[in-house]
C-alpha cells in the first residue's frame, strides 16, 4: 500500500458524510399513535435514501470519519465520536474502551483497557485479541480501502502484509490479556484517540474471518446486524443484534427495529420522496444527498418543510491553490494580488448561497476543534479590493495586468466546478487579470493537480480531515516530508519549511486535544501570511429528513444527522 | 388560388431541375415558409447584432451581479420573473446574477454559428464522399459504401461526448464543437446523393458526355450537381435542425461550449434545477430553442416541397383528401430522407 491509498483522503471528507447517514425507516407499518410527543420511542423501520451504495461493508476496507454513519450502527471500535450536537460531538469518546487512552509520556505507546459485557451478535465475548486480528487483516493486500494511517504509525508495520500471509502478526500491538490492548507507535501522535475511532478498530473474531466475502455478512460488535447485503450494498438491510445491550454502549441510541438502506438513487428523487413523505419515506432520511440551491429557493416558501431541514458543518475548506514552482505564482506578491482581487460573495454565492457556504479566510475551518484562529492576511472585505490588488501587481512588475489560467473540474456538482471557476474569473477580472479556464475531466483533474510533475499554477482544490482535528488537517498540505514525488502529493505548495516541519512534529507529541488545537492555530496563521493557498469557503450541509423522524442529533464532526439517534416512533 | 398553383405546380413537373426563380416563388406563396423564414432571419438578425443588442441594454452576458439574487435562498433572482425589470429585460441568472438577456443573444451566436457550421461540413463531406462512390469503381463504392453504413450506426451522441472530452481545452471550443457534430454526420447525405448519382449515372445525357469523353471530375460538376442541388438542399435544411439540437444537447451535458461563454444549451443545462423556483430562466432558452428548430425544420420542409414540385402536387392531393375523410394517409415525404437519422 504506498502513498497512492492517499488518493481516497479528500474523497474520504465526502465519504465520511455519506457513510454517516444510514438509517432508514422501511415499510413498518405505524403503531397508532405514531407520537403526538415529542419524545423519541424504539421500534418501527428506519429508511435510508441514497445516491451512493454502502459498498465494500468490510471493517478493513471501509475508509470512515469518526467509524461512519451506517458502518458504526454494525461495528463498534476502541473510541468513537461523541453523539452530541454541534461542537460537542467534535469530541472523542470510548467506545469498546473505557477511557480514550492512557498514553506514555511521548505519545508513543496507548493502552486501551475493554469495558465488560461485550458480545458479538452470536452471543460470544469480544477480546482484545478480535480487535488487533481485525487491525492486521486490514493490511491484507486484498482488503485495501482503509486510511493509511496504521502502517505510517505502528511500529514496523511499514512492509507488513496481513494475517493471511503473515501468521505472525504485528508486534506492534499486543494483548496481554483478553481485555487490555497495547500499541505501540514509531513517532508520537497525540491523535490516536481519533484514529482508534475508524473501523478498523472493531473487533473481528478470527474464526469467522472469510477475507474478500467476510463484507457479506461481517459479524456485528454493534445494536445491529446485517441480514441483508443486496449487490454490494446497494440495498443493505439491517435488524437490531440481541446480543447488543444499552448499558454496553454510551453512545448509539438505536431506535428503530430495522434499519433499510438503499442507494443508487437520483439526489432529485431523494429529496422529492424526503419532502413529499409518502408511505415509508415518512420515516426515511439520507446520509448522502444535500439539498442544492434551487431546492433551497423552493423550501424558503414553505415553512412545514424547512422545519425538516437539518443544518451542519463538516471541517472542509475549498480554496485556491498555486504552485510556487512556476511562473507567475513564485512571486508572494502576485499571490497576495490574487488573494486581495477575489470577489468572496460571488464564490458563495456560486457555491449556494450564504445558507451553504461560509466565506473563509482562514485555512482551518471555522471550528474550535480544529485550533481555528480568526485571521485575514490579505483582508479585501466581502466583495475583494481590486484596488489593493492592481498595487500590488504593479509592485511585482505586472502594471498592465497579467493573464493567468486557472484548472478546475468540469464537474457542475462539486466544490471545484466550472461555477466556482467562472466566480473566481470574473473577481479577477476588476483588478485587470484575465483568467483562462483550463476545465479538466472530474479524474483527470483529480489525477493532474495532485501529481507534481503535471501541477498546473493555479487551481481549484478542496481539503477535510479524517478526524476534527488541526494535524489531519495541515500536515498532509503543509508538512515537507509528505511531498509525494512519484504518486499522489497533496502538498501543491511543495512547502518544505524545516521550522513548519518541526512545529507539526512538536504538537503531535501533545496529548490534551484542547492545548494542541491552540497550537495547530497558531500554526495556520503563520502559514496563512505566505499566501500559498486562498481560502474560499467552508461549505455548510443541509440536508431534509421525513416528517416522522425524531431526535435529530447533528454533530461538527460529521455534519449530518447521526442515524443511531434517530427515532421514527 | 390553390387549384391555380396546382396546376403551375404540375407544368414544370416535365423539368427535371428547376429555376431557381420558380423555386423562390412557390416559398413565397406558402405562409408557413414565409412564417420561418421570418423567425429565422430574426434570429440571424439577434445573433449577428448580439454586442450590440446588449450594450442596448447596458448589460454584458458575464458580469456578476450579487445584489441582485438571494443569497441566503440558494441564490434565486430577486424580484418576479427571476428578476425582469427595466435594466435586466428578461431578468438574471440564480446564483450569479447575470443578465438573462445578454446570455441569450449571445449564446443565439453560438447555436447557430455551430448549427450552421457543422452543416455545411457535413453536406460538403456528404456530397463529395456521395459523389465519390456513386462514380467510382465497384471496389471504391464498397470500400465507401460500407464507411458510409458505419457512420451512420456510430452511436454519434456517445461518440461526440468522448471527442470533446479527449481534445485540449486550448481549441476553440465552437470551431470543436462545429468539426465534431460536422465530422460525425455526413452519412446521410453521402447515402442520398451515391443513390441520386447512381439513378442520374444511367440517364441518356450523361451516357452521352461520359461516351464523350468527359473526366468523371467533369461529368460530376456539370451534370451531375446541378441536378443533385434539389436533393442536397432539401437534406441540409433538415440537418440544420437537427444541428441546432445536437449543440444544444453537447452543450447541455457539459462538454459544449466552455464557460462563461453562453449558449441555449448550457442555459437550459444550468436551468434544469430551477424549473421550479424561477421558471422564467428554463423557459426563455427552451422557447428559443423551440422557435428556432421549429422555423427550419418548417422552412426545410417548404424548401423540400418548393424544389420537388411533383411531391408537393401529391402532397397537395393528399392534404385535400385527409380534410375529407378520416382514416387517410398522413402526406407523403417520398425522397425525402428522414432527418432524425443524423441527430
Amino acid at each position: 500500500m504506498s502513498r497512492v491509498l492517499l488518493v481516497p483522503r479528500r474523497l474520504a471528507a465526502a465519504a465520511v458524510t455519506l457513510a454517516l447517514a444510514s438509517g432508514a425507516a422501511a415499510c413498518g407499518p405505524k403503531s397508532g399513535s405514531a407520537g403526538s410527543d415529542a419524545q423519541p420511542h424504539p421500534g418501527g423501520t428506519l429508511t435510508v435514501l441514497n445516491q451512493n451504495p454502502q459498498n465494500r461493508f468490510d471493517p478493513a476496507r471501509l475508509y470512515t470519519s469518526g467509524g461512519g454513519n451506517v458502518p458504526s450502527l454494525v461495528f463498534r471500535t476502541l473510541t468513537t465520536r461523541n453523539r452530541a450536537d454541534g461542537a460537542a460531538g467534535t469530541k472523542v469518546v470510548p467506545d469498546l474502551a473505557t477511557d480514550t487512552g492512557t498514553p506514555s509520556a511521548d505519545a508513543t505507546v496507548w493502552t486501551y483497557h475493554l469495558r465488560d459485557g461485550l458480545k458479538f451478535e452470536d452471543g460470544s465475548p469480544i477480546t482484545t485479541a478480535d480487535i488487533k486480528y481485525g487491525i492486521e487483516r486490514s493490511f491484507a493486500p486484498e482488503l485495501s480501502g482503509g486510511a493509511p494511517y496504521l502502517r505510517d504509525w505502528l511500529a514496523g508495520a511499514a512492509d507488513y502484509q496481513g494475517p493471511y500471509q503473515d501468521k505472525h502478526g504485528l508486534d506492534a500491538i499486543e494483548t496481554p490479556d483478553p481485555k487490555t490492548i497495547v500499541f505501540h507507535l514509531d513517532k508520537p501522535e497525540g491523535d490516536f484517540p481519533y484514529l482508534a475511532t475508524q473501523t478498523q478498530f472493531a473487533p473481528v473474531p478470527q474464526a469467522k474471518d472469510t477475507g474478500t466475502k467476510y463484507q457479506d455478512h461481517p459479524v456485528s460488535s454493534g445494536p445491529y446486524q446485517v441480514v441483508k447485503n443486496e449487490n454490494d450494498g446497494m440495498r443493505l438491510v439491517l435488524q437490531r443484534n440481541p446480543d447488543w445491550t444499552q448499558e454496553s454502549d454510551s453512545q448509539r441510541r438505536a431506535y428503530p427495529d430495522t434499519i433499510d438502506v438503499q442507494a443508487g438513487l437520483d439526489p432529485a428523487v431523494i429529496n422529492q420522496r424526503l419532502s413529499t413523505g409518502s408511505g415509508a419515506d415518512a420515516a426515511a432520511v439520507t446520509t448522502d444527498t444535500d439539498l442544492g440551491p434551487s431546492e433551497l429557493a423552493q423550501l424558503a416558501g414553505d415553512g412545514q418543510l424547512a422545519s425538516r431541514v437539518g443544518t451542519g458543518h463538516f471541517g472542509y475548506v475549498n480554496y485556491l491553490a498555486f504552485n510556487p514552482k512556476s511562473k507567475p505564482f513564485d512571486n508572494p506578491k502576485v499571490r497576495e494580488a490574487i488573494a486581495y482581487a477575489v470577489n468572496r460573495t460571488s464564490v458563495v454565492n456560486a457555491a449556494g448561497g450564504s445558507s451553504l457556504a461560509e466565506a473563509a479566510t482562514t485555512y482551518l475551518p471555522d471550528q474550535a476543534a480544529f485550533g481555528h484562529t480568526p485571521y485575514d492576511p490579505f483582508p479585501a472585505g466581502a466583495t475583494g479590493n481590486p484596488d489593493k490588488a492592481k498595487e500590488l501587481l504593479k509592485e511585482a512588475g505586472y502594471p498592465d495586468g497579467l493573464t493567468i489560467t486557472l484548472t478546475h473540474s468540469t464537474s457542475a456538482g462539486t466544490g471545484y466546478g466550472p461555477n466556482l471557476a467562472t466566480a473566481v474569473q470574473d473577481g479577477l477580472k476588476a483588478a485587470g487579470i484575465t483568467v483562462k479556464l483550463d476545465g479538466l475531466e472530474e479524474n483527470k483533474y483529480s489525477q493532474t493537480i495532485h501529481t507534481v510533475s503535471t501541477e498546473p499554477g493555479f487551481f481549484l482544490s478542496g481539503w477535510g480531515a479524517d478526524w476534527p482535528s488541526g494535524g489531519p488537517f495541515l500536515a498532509p498540505i503543509f508538512d515537507g516530508r509528505q511531498i509525494v514525488t512519484d504518486g499522489y502529493n497533496f502538498n501543491s505548495a511543495q512547502l518544505d519549511d524545516p521550522s513548519v516541519n518541526s512545529e507539526i512534529d512538536r504538537i503531535n507529541k501533545i496529548t490534551d486535544h484542547d492545548t494542541a488545537a491552540g497550537h495547530w492555530g497558531a500554526l495556520d496563521r503563520q502559514i496563512g501570511a505566505q499566501a500559498l493557498t486562498v481560502p474560499l469557503f467552508h461549505p455548510v450541509y443541509k440536508r431534509l429528513y421525513g416528517k416522522d423522524i425524531r431526535n435529530i442529533v447533528i454533530s461538527d464532526w460529521t455534519g449530518v444527522l447521526d442515524i443511531s439517534q434517530v427515532a421514527v416512533k | 388560388m390553390a387549384a391555380r398553383e396546382l396546376l403551375a405546380a404540375e407544368a414544370v413537373t416535365t423539368f427535371p431541375a428547376t429555376g431557381t426563380r420558380q423555386v423562390w416563388r412557390r416559398l413565397r406563396t406558402q405562409r408557413a415558409a414565409v412564417a420561418a423564414g421570418t423567425v429565422i432571419v430574426l434570429l440571424l438578425l439577434i445573433a449577428a447584432a448580439a454586442p450590440l443588442l446588449s450594450a442596448i441594454e447596458g448589460q454584458d452576458p458575464t458580469t456578476y451581479h450579487n445584489d441582485l439574487i438571494d443569497s441566503a435562498s440558494g441564490g434565486v433572482p430577486v424580484g418576479p420573473f427571476g428578476g425582469v425589470g427595466a435594466e435586466h429585460w428578461l431578468g438574471v441568472e440564480p446564483g450569479t446574477g447575470r443578465d438573462v438577456f445578454a446570455r441569450l443573444v449571445h449564446g443565439a451566436r453560438v447555436s447557430i454559428l455551430v448549427a450552421v457550421g457543422s452543416t455545411v461540413v457535413q453536406v460538403l463531406l456528404g456530397v463529395t464522399v456521395g459523389l465519390a462512390a456513386g462514380l467510382g469503381n465497384r471496389l471504391l463504392d464498397q470500400l465507401i459504401s460500407s464507411t458510409t453504413d458505419v457512420m451512420l450506426a456510430l452511436p454519434s451522441l456517445v461518440f461526440s461526448i468522448a471527442l470533446m472530452a479527449v481534445v485540449p481545452s486550448g481549441f476553440p471550443r465552437p470551431l470543436l464543437l462545429t468539426l465534431v457534430i460536422g465530422l460525425l454526420g455526413w452519412g446521410g447525405t453521402a447515402r442520398v446523393v451515391r443513390a441520386q448519382t447512381l439513378t442520374l449515372k444511367e440517364l441518356d445525357y450523361v451516357a452521352a458526355a461520359r461516351l464523350g469523353g468527359s473526366s468523371p471530375w467533369r461529368i460530376a460538376r456539370r451534370e451531375l450537381l446541378p441536378s443533385l442541388a434539389a436533393p442536397v438542399i432539401t437534406y441540409a435544411a433538415l440537418l440544420l435542425p437537427s444541428n441546432v439540437v445536437a449543440e444544444a444537447g453537447l452543450s447541455f451535458l457539459g462538454v459544449g461550449v466552455r464557460p462563461p461563454t453562453s449558449s441555449w444549451g448550457q442555459m437550459l443545462s444550468s436551468a434544469t434545477t430551477w424549473f421550479r423556483a424561477d421558471p422564467t430562466y428554463i423557459l426563455l432558452p427552451a422557447v428559443l430553442l423551440f422557435a428556432t428548430v421549429l422555423a427550419f425544420t418548417v422552412l426545410g420542409d417548404r424548401v423540400r416541397i418548393a424544389l420537388d414540385p411533383r411531391a408537393a402536387s401529391r402532397l397537395r392531393v393528399g392534404v385535400h383528401r385527409s380534410g375529407t375523410g378520416p382514416g387517410s394517409a398522413p402526406p407523403l415525404r417520398s425522397g425525402t430522407p428522414n432527418s432524425k437519422e443524423e441527430a
